[in-house]
């Protein structure tokens, strides 16, 4: 657990959690989804919940990040360390929020031995993108393909 | 991150495997429907896990600073003896929690919450085996005249009745028992692995980690289904209401605020370099938590109930219902779930056997009292041999027969006609036959 100057708490997901991520993923997206992250957060709280890490601000929740590490995943035989979904809250973007919860998992992901992280990034989340590329991430030569069914 | 794997000697394992097929039937059940359940997780195994690389100085206490002890011959008798009892007490809350699971997990509704509890009844298994590792590797014999193997035999022919902590002494009487108990006493097993983590004795420490991971999602085991349930009962479901799930807390919250022990204890751990917080301070900490839980659930309750409300207005309506009671916008503060106080229905520690109602409120009549607690705790469970124990120990200590401190130190007595399995207290779980290793490694 480490507190910054800014008293953002960067800690462990935990089970009283749900309800926090639950309404800033409302805030973000505009959608109440619980049974979506009651499901989501039971699924990473039982893969790997060290990996799994929130921030806190005054006692609320102001982001979350979390993922896991894999191995054979599209051919990457080697370990390697996903960050699946994230969110900062709106209103407190701008205070190294998310650049924390991705130091904390980049960590945690090292020390189960990953060499590498990657993650996916709609193209039209210039935002997100901008925020990986500054934590020093590099667009992979690996495409994403879809196909509606 | 670096784990090493173990395995207990044969004689030993087999005697979990055996007390396993007792009173954990469905584990095969488990394990061949493992990957419809929890698909990609690596398959439950029978093992000790034990994290390397961790702080080797005493953290806390009047030796820290100071190499941690990696044989309890090392440490204090008194220092010892007081780790002893606190891995003995593990030892049993893991085992008891399984034969309670067990009475209740047939009757899930839901075929994925019967998993998750199956996997965590598992977990629980694997979290004995630990304490048993811990407790046959090294050498007790400065702090107990009993043996290893004695140890072992005495934790695995414990039944609910005759468990170290109360919480583990009372019988399931539906699966509301199943979910609340990981939500709310799974939650005190979080506490204490925590505080373990900096264990002065540092295969206890080594010990902790994995349980704790594998703890994490017990309480979400608990929890999501609470959620759950919490929609359904918004919407005005037949099969569980608000009121069933209050009485479920009412009844498992007092034991979990009495698995820290006394308010006034807890400074001898700290001192000793075995926990880093006394027993009221952590209480205290699980309180706060729990309460977070419950407003969690009336959050739920209320966004299910009337979906148009924004999360702002549904916050609102929650505050302006637990701050005026009645109702607002159709909803009634009764349907809602709330903290019994702190010193309702207690039995341990510094307001045991003192009558203190479920809001707060005194009473000096243990009739009227113990009519009150008919009021708040579920039915089953105010029909069974626990609530009658309770009620008698109110009235000797009414009667002036006891004192409250002599009532606090008896332990309930849940006596046996049946079970789980009726032969088992007459079955020796460890046979007798050479010491063998299963086999070694790490992961």
């Amino acid at each position: 657990m480490t507190e910054s100057e800014t008293t953002v708490l960067i800690r462990q997901l935990e089970d009283t959690d749900i309800g926090g991520i639950t309404a800033l993923d409302e805030k973000i997206g505009g959608e109440y989804r619980p049974e979506v992250w009651e499901r989501r957060i039971g699924y990473y709280l039982r893969r790997d919940p060290e990996a799994q890490v929130v921030a806190e601000v005054d006692g609320r929740l102001a982001g979350f990040m979390l993922g896991e590490v894999r191995s054979g995943e599209f051919g990457l035989e080697e370990p390697t360390g996903w960050i699946e979904v994230m969110g900062v809250d709106p209103d407190m973007r701008g205070q190294a929020i998310g650049r924390q919860l991705a130091e904390q998992i980049l960590h945690h992901f090292q020390s189960q031995g990953a060499s590498s992280v990657r993650t996916l990034v709609d193209e039209t989340m210039t935002e997100i993108a901008g925020f990986f590329d500054s934590l020093g991430f590099e667009p992979a030569p690996l495409r994403s393909f879809v196909k509606n069914l | 991150m670096n784990v090493t794997k173990t395995y207990i000697p044969k004689k030993f394992h087999q005697a979990v495997v055996k007390w396993q097929e007792t009173y954990l039937p469905d584990f095969d059940f488990l394990l061949d429907n493992w990957d419809k359940y929890f698909p990609q997780d690596t398959q439950f195994e029978l093992c000790a896990f034990r994290e390397m690389g961790m702080c080797n100085e005493i953290e806390c206490g009047d030796q820290k600073g100071k190499a941690k002890f990696q044989h309890a011959a090392e440490m204090e008798q008194q220092q010892g003896g007081h780790l002893l009892g606190a891995l003995k007490a593990q030892a049993s809350t893991e085992f008891g929690s399984i034969q309670q699971h067990q009475l209740t997990l047939a009757r899930a509704q839901e075929e994925e919450e019967q998993f998750w509890i199956l996997r965590m009844m598992a977990e629980e298994l694997r979290h004995g085996y630990q304490m048993f590792h811990l407790l046959l590797e090294d050498d007790w014999s400065d702090v107990t005249d009993q043996s290893g193997p004695e140890m072992v035999e005495e934790i695995l022919s414990m039944q609910t009745g005759s468990h170290i902590l109360g919480a583990f002494n009372i019988d399931f009487d539906s699966f509301i028992d199943n979910v609340t108990f990981c939500a709310l006493i799974d939650r005190v097993g979080k506490y204490q692995l925590s505080m373990q983590r900096i264990s002065a004795y540092k295969p206890m420490a080594e010990s902790m980690p994995q349980m704790l991971r594998e703890e994490a999602f017990h309480l979400a085991a608990g929890v999501v289904p609470l959620r759950r349930w919490m929609e359904k009962a918004a919407q005005d479901s037949v099969y569980i209401t608000t009121q069933d799930i209050q009485k479920a807390i009412n009844k498992w919250l007092p034991r979990g605020l009495e698995m820290f022990g006394d308010e006034r204890g807890g400074g001898t751990n700290v001192r000793y370099g075995l926990k880093p917080m006394k027993n009221a301070e952590a209480q205290e900490q699980y309180y706060q938590e729990v309460g977070k839980v419950v407003r969690d659930l009336n959050m739920r309750f209320i966004r299910a109930r009337l979906p148009e409300l924004s999360l702002s207005n549904a916050e609102a309506l929650l505050e302006k219902l637990l701050a005026d009671g009645g109702n607002s916008q159709g909803i009634f503060w009764e349907e809602l779930v709330h903290m019994p106080h702190r010193n309702f229905f207690r039995r341990r520690g510094v307001p045991a056997f003192e009558m203190v109602g479920w809001d707060g409120e005194a009473f000096d009549d243990a009739e009227a009292y113990l009519r009150h607690l008919t009021t708040h705790l579920p039915d089953g469970y105010r029909a069974g041999r626990d609530f009658k124990d309770y009620a008698q120990m109110i009235h000797r200590v009414h009667a002036g027969e006891l004192t409250r401190d002599e009532a606090a130190r008896t332990m309930p007595s849940l006596r046996r006609v049946g079970g789980v399995c009726p032969c088992s207290r007459a079955v020796r779980w460890v046979a007798e036959e050479p010491d063998a290793i299963v086999s070694g490694g790490s992961v």
